[in-house]
């Protein structure tokens, strides 16, 4: 397979209050190019210095951290890192640096050094992918968190990264901003090829993902699709972790003696299940 | 007539300017003495700037606020007492934590309303273990405690002055699972320790359809409908029609029907859905 990330036995420990604590434990993970990955994890699992482990942002106490061959520790090769690995973050507010969406679109290819046209057509179309083209001239605090954010994400696009590394980027925002950003996502992967590793909390958005990666006390317990994922229900209770409402109900069909695979997340799908069991009786 | 009463409220920002909008408009609703009421709708329905009336913090344009029969802003000198008899958690409340010891922090609103020494420390510490702030916390900075426990301190420095009524404005936004669960579970609590009316601003409406009595659903400032989950939730095509959805579970019932299968689908909980489950088994087999 084609890697674009590579994490090779990584441990990132931090120093507090002259304690040591180990945030991510010997752990080792290589995402595809061009794939969806979803990382859950309850807070303090570690996944979200993962996330910056990912570009850089951390570095590794011990083991190495590749993107695209280059390791995220050679400090004469950091900007090429982050310029493959574009990140984003929970709070729209927090990301956008100027008045007008359109320049604040700009702020990455500018510092990249392009030519003005080049950053241009560059800025409409990272705008277009993220449908706020229309949304160019306005100020962005105006726009709803959904909005917001996805100008965020629109402003890492327009550096053109292979990958996008987003932490928990719907958390503060209403169901309809989250969808308008797991649609987003979606597209930029599916339309553009980018690679997206996404951390979120919300199990329903790991839906569509090619991977799901479960995370607790800094290691990976879980690898796989999303309904190989779903279906231990136990399993990520213990951890702190909920599965999507369809998923509950199967779960909770199976254990009360009615024959359904609990492997299904889609409103469709679970219907589906329940359809055919409720034929065999 | 009930514990808060809100009468033809109407709240406009932007005064004269060009800019003037009403965010609230001719809002009239009555809550009950121990009712766990939701709020839904869309960002921008007027959810918050309704709530926010609620313990004065803001005045309404036109209309006006009854607590317990009286008019909140009868006395605009008082309007602060009644802040401590309906208290507002306000969206991402640990933000607003600023002493220097998580006990202290607990402290600030029972002591504003007059309590001291042991009085004080007693109902500090009630409600410290009934949101389970262990006392190894008290001394601790509130800086240093992790998102949930912020969140958790953050809703005891409300309930601590015990109000009748309290209001939470997206309790649970930003938190992971179980920290979500943590959060609903001392709503919970603290509603049976005391009978206190809850009012919830929430966008899940599995959560809503848990734990409400009743739900008032907001749209463009305006009331859509409140009544109870069943009238709520029954009530798809409107819902939807702005912009709001019923359970997922409930998801997977009208896709049923769709799909063909004779059932009802005016089910709410994953409870609801597996006894409605058992009963067509049962059904089939006396068939």
């Amino acid at each position: 397979m084609d890697k674009i990330i590579e994490v090779k036995n990584v441990t990132y420990e931090y120093t507090e209050e002259e304690t040591t604590h180990i945030a991510v434990k010997d752990l080792s993970l290589c995402i595809e190019r061009g794939s969806f990955t979803v990382i859950l994890g309850h807070n303090g699992s570690g996944k979200s210095t993962l996330a910056k482990l990912l570009n850089g942002l951390n570095k590794a106490t011990f083991g190495d951290v590749f993107v695209d061959g280059i390791n995220t520790k050679n400090e004469e090769t950091e900007i090429e890192v982050k310029r493959k690995v574009g990140m984003v973050f929970q709070n729209p507010d927090n990301q956008l640096v100027a008045s007008i969406v359109e320049e604040d679109v700009a702020f990455g290819p500018e510092n990249l050094g392009l030519a003005p046209r080049e950053i241009r057509v560059r800025v409409d179309e990272a705008l277009k992918a993220v449908g706020m083209y229309e949304f160019k001239d306005s100020t962005p605090h105006r726009l709803s968190g959904g909005q917001k954010q996805r100008v965020a994400i629109a402003g890492i696009i327009a550096m053109e990264p292979e990958c996008l590394v987003l932490d928990e980027p719907t958390a503060m925002l209403d169901p309809k901003g989250r969808a308008e950003i797991i649609n987003t996502l979606l597209k930029l992967n599916r339309e553009k090829g980018i690679t997206v590793v996404l951390i979120t909390h919300y199990m329903e958005e790991a839906e569509k993902a090619d991977r799901v990666i479960v995370m607790n006390n800094g290691s990976i317990i879980d690898d796989g699709t999303p309904s190989e994922i779903f279906k231990n229900v136990e399993k990520l209770k213990t951890v702190g972790l909920d599965v999507p409402q369809t998923t509950e109900l199967l779960y909770e069909l199976s254990k009360n003696g009615f024959s359904v695979n609990t492997n299904k997340i889609s409103v469709e799908d679970t219907a589906l299940e329940i359809k055919r069991a409720l034929e065999e009786f | 007539m009930g514990i808060l009463e809100v009468k033809n409220l109407t709240h406009t920002y932007g005064g004269s300017s060009p800019f003037i909008n009403d965010a609230v408009s001719n809002v009239s609703f009555s809550v009950e003495q121990g009712e766990i009421i939701g709020i839904i709708g869309h960002t921008g329905s007027g959810k918050s700037t309704l709530v926010q009336h609620l313990n004065g913090l803001l005045k309404p344009t036109d209309g006006m606020v009854l607590f317990c029969d009286e008019d909140i802003w009868a006395n605009p000198k008082d309007i602060r007492k009644i802040r401590s008899k309906v208290g507002l958690v306000f969206q991402y409340p640990e933000y607003q934590l600023f002493e220097e010891t998580v006990f202290a922090d607990i402290s600030f609103g029972p002591k504003n309303m007059g309590l001291c020494g042991e009085e004080l420390e007693k109902t500090v510490t009630e409600i410290c273990e009934l949101v389970g702030v262990k006392p190894e916390y008290y001394e601790k900075s509130p800086f240093d405690l992790s998102g949930g426990e912020k969140r958790r301190v953050a809703i005891a420095g409300v309930m601590a002055m015990k109000p009748q009524v309290i209001i939470f404005d997206e309790p649970t936004a930003g938190l992971d699972p179980k920290g979500r669960e943590d959060v609903m579970k001392i709503i919970k609590d603290y509603r049976i320790a005391t009978g206190a009316t809850v009012i919830i601003i929430s966008h899940s409406m599995e959560d809503m359809a848990l734990l409400a009595d009743k739900i008032l659903v907001m749209n463009k400032g305006e009331i859509y409908k409140f009544g109870s989950v069943y009238d709520v939730f029954s009530d798809v095509e409107g819902l939807r029609n702005i912009g709001l959805n019923v359970p997922i579970v409930t998801k997977v019932f009208l896709q049923l029907k769709e799909l063909g299968v004779d059932i009802k689908t005016e089910i709410f909980t994953v409870e609801n859905a597996i006894d409605e489950f058992k009963k067509l088994k049962e059904g089939n087999k006396n068939a």
